[in-house]
């Protein structure tokens, strides 16, 4: 299930606050649109995701668990995921 | 006939206890920029008490001097209001009295630098029937919440100028 229309404007409204990048030109339309687009894509693709995950993991882990998991992993491709062992 | 001048600076801001600007300031690379930060998804407001003096006449005009954090587009909703009491000949509780209507400006990011500096000229003509001398709370704040603010990230008040005739 996407999330709902609060839900969506309070991860734009983070997002705006915590966002140190250049926003080269964008404005809120243009982000509000992105997280309508972001969020549909999850949707749409989180049977995929499931399914490429390895055993046991797959079959053990929660919803949660994996969402957490993706989130960390797109955390530090962003640059965003500082790990203790990075000092 | 001469013009009033009246500087309301982010030093000297005075905040509610929610739905405020937070008060920062960037490092330059000569000097320091301080300023209020207006949330773009918010209505956040900053208030200054000020002396009408020498007030006359007219309409006061406020001019918000404000920057993006670092968006290159979009707008900004500013919204001024002032409140006047005229002391020993207004009884009313000052710590529920009520604003004018406020006045609202729309201002667009002219591009291409983030902080290049802008200014909002908003007309205030709800005066609540300001005086000479009399104490007037200023209240400037970020229409966040509205369609019509646009621009995607925090807008950074410098200082507010109020105007205003003598005659």
């Amino acid at each position: 299930m996407t999330l709902n229309a609060t839900d969506r404007f309070r991860t734009l409204a983070q997002f705006m606050r915590s966002l140190d990048l250049q926003l080269i030109g964008l404005t809120k339309p243009d982000l509000v649109a992105a997280v309508a687009a972001t969020d549909d894509w999850i949707e749409s693709n989180q049977t995929s995701f499931n399914t490429a995950l390895p055993q046991p993991f797959r079959g053990t882990a929660s919803l949660q668990f994996k969402t957490l998991l993706f989130c960390y992993v797109a955390m530090r491709r962003a640059g965003r995921l500082h790990a203790d062992e990075d000092g | 006939m001469a013009t009033v001048h009246v500087d309301l600076d982010p030093e000297a801001a005075v905040i509610l206890g929610s739905t405020y600007p937070q008060y920062d300031r960037f490092l330059g690379t000569n000097f320091p920029v301080s300023g209020l930060r207006y949330d773009a998804s918010t209505d956040e407001a900053a208030f200054w008490k000020i002396d009408a003096a020498a007030y006359g006449s007219g309409n006061i005009t406020m001019v918000v001097i404000w920057q993006a954090d670092n968006a290159t587009s979009g707008v900004v909703r500013w919204e001024g209001a002032i409140a006047a009491i005229t002391p020993d000949t207004d009884s009313q509780d000052v710590t529920t009295k009520a604003f004018a209507t406020a006045t609202t400006f729309d201002d667009t990011h002219l591009g291409t630098t983030g902080k290049r500096v802008h200014q909002a000229p908003i007309t205030i003509s709800n005066l609540d029937s300001v005086a000479a001398d009399d104490v007037v709370w200023v209240r400037v704040r970020r229409i966040g919440s509205n369609a019509a603010d646009t621009m995607a990230n925090d807008a950074w008040l410098l200082q507010a100028r109020l105007t205003y005739s003598d005659t």
